[in-house]
């Protein structure tokens, strides 16, 4: 309980700022939100964040981003060689950190149809920082019905290990993304997104606290650390169709991604997800997502010889292994316009919106987990 | 190349895609419902994508402003 109070209590502050300055600090365009988000898994591990964003418009054209998120982290104690990815130090005991993330941006508009905005990200806990500048440049054709959008992020993180002694030791990852969209309108009731990601990634791509056993060529078991190649570069591309059904008040989207990259890691992503107007102002959304992937091609069930105690590529990190996954999701949503009701003192009420989610995250590698989520939004 | 291939070939699709029927202002007001969940690229990915992304072996296919985190690792 007592690791709950302090992202409760600022779940609540934030909740308290954000519901009181929305009549202040709102203007045609500004948008406000507060989300709070908890996770737990078949591991034990837990999660707990809130989050605070703003948009804030301060000339015609010129709009100011703020995100702060706050996350309290928990990994249960280890009794055996894991995957856990936690420090050694004190294994029998649950490890427990913050971390704190903020994003500053500008977005700008220039003449009727192009968007461009420049941000900073900024995330740090006890054993990871990770900063990154991202540029994105969207444009508008053919009657704005196809929106052209590129995004280019730099990543220059420092993934860290806490030692046996407290101290943290340091070392560099460092990635570059590359993004492109396009948006269609291909009736006034669908749309269709194309996108395609590049992640290029170089330094240390292991996991500092990860462990592998190896079976030695006399049969004796030794305890490595994992060892990843220290390049990455990752392809993904994805295409959604949102199709809204005015007849029936619903909308349906569906969506399909494959990714692969140069460890060999190919996956198939779909997901279909009916958001259905239930009452004037109540959505409910319903989600299915399916999820499979091959293994890396350094993965193995089982490390056996010499080689692997020395310099030859191994891991254990489950995300590299073979699995498929099923996710199943409810979404509540209720619009806050109909209370609005002509009152002008309430008139920011009119795009705001409260939403609350569950997810069941199941994989065939006998992972599960449960998230809530709860959001609430000011848009006007 | 044949994953090349099918990168080019998605981006030539949405310019082909350019030659549909334009949809005029006025018919498009149905787009901006809420049911439809129009991503914004100007804004933070979604807790959901981050919660996917740390604990698979895939990326990408998300709208919006995303960053690194022990989580990933």
């Amino acid at each position: 309980m007592t690791r709950l109070r302090r992202p409760l209590a600022l779940a609540l502050i934030t909740a308290l700022l954000t519901g009181t300055a929305a009549p202040v600090m709102a203007a045609d365009g500004d948008k406000m939100g507060f989300t709070t988000y908890y996770f737990t898994d078949s591991g034990e591990n837990t999660v707990i964040t809130t989050a605070f964003n703003l948009a804030k418009k301060v000339m015609r054209q010129t709009v100011l981003l703020l995100d702060i998120e706050l996350d309290n982290v928990t990994v249960p104690p280890v009794t055996a060689v894991t995957g856990a990815t936690r420090p050694q130090r004190r294994k029998g005991e649950p490890f427990e950190k913050s971390r704190g993330q903020v994003i500053v941006g500008v977005e700008q508009g220039f003449g009727a149809t192009t968007t461009t905005a420049l941000s900073g990200y900024r995330s740090q806990e006890v054993d990871y920082v990770s900063t990154s500048v991202i540029g994105t440049v969207s444009d508008e054709f053919f009657d704005r019905n196809l929106t052209l959008t590129a995004r280019a992020q730099g990543n220059w993180d420092q993934v860290g290990e806490i030692q046996e002694n407290g101290e943290v030791f340091n070392r560099p990852k460092n990635a570059f993304t590359g993004a492109l969209t396009a948006s269609q309108i291909l009736s006034p009731t669908t749309v269709l997104d194309l996108q395609y990601d590049l992640v290029t990634l170089s330094g240390f791509l292991s996991d500092p606290y990860r462990k592998v056993a190896v079976v030695n060529d006399d049969g004796s078991r030794s305890v490595v650390d994992e060892k990843h190649p220290d390049r990455r570069v990752r392809h993904a591309a994805s295409a959604r169709v949102s199709q809204l059904i005015p007849g029936i008040e619903a909308a349906l989207i569906g969506s399909y991604r494959y990714y692969f990259d140069s460890w060999e890691v190919r996956s198939s992503t779909i997901e279909m997800r009916l958001n259905k107007s239930i009452l004037s102002n109540i959505i409910l959304g319903v989600d299915y997502r399916w999820y499979s992937q091959s293994g890396a091609s350094f993965y193995q069930d089982r490390y056996v010889g010499a080689q692997y105690t020395a310099d030859a590529l191994r891991t254990a990190d489950y995300k590299l292994k073979p699995f498929d996954s099923n996710n199943f999701g409810f979404t509540l949503g209720y619009l806050f316009r109909g209370l609005a009701g002509g009152n002008p003192d309430l008139e920011f009420l009119q795009g705001a919106s409260f939403e609350i989610t569950y997810f069941r995250y199941f994989n065939t590698l006998d992972f599960s987990a449960d998230i809530i989520q709860g959001g609430l939004k000011f848009s006007i | 190349m044949t994953n090349l291939r099918t990168a080019v070939a998605l981006a030539a699709a949405a310019i082909l895609l350019a030659g549909c029927s334009a949809v005029k202002a006025y018919e498009r007001g149905k787009l901006a419902d809420p049911l439809l969940e129009r991503q914004n690229e100007f804004e933070k990915q979604s807790l959901e994508q981050k919660f996917f992304s740390s604990r698979e072996g895939s990326i990408g296919g998300a709208a919006g402003i995303g960053g690194g985190c022990g989580c990933a690792k």
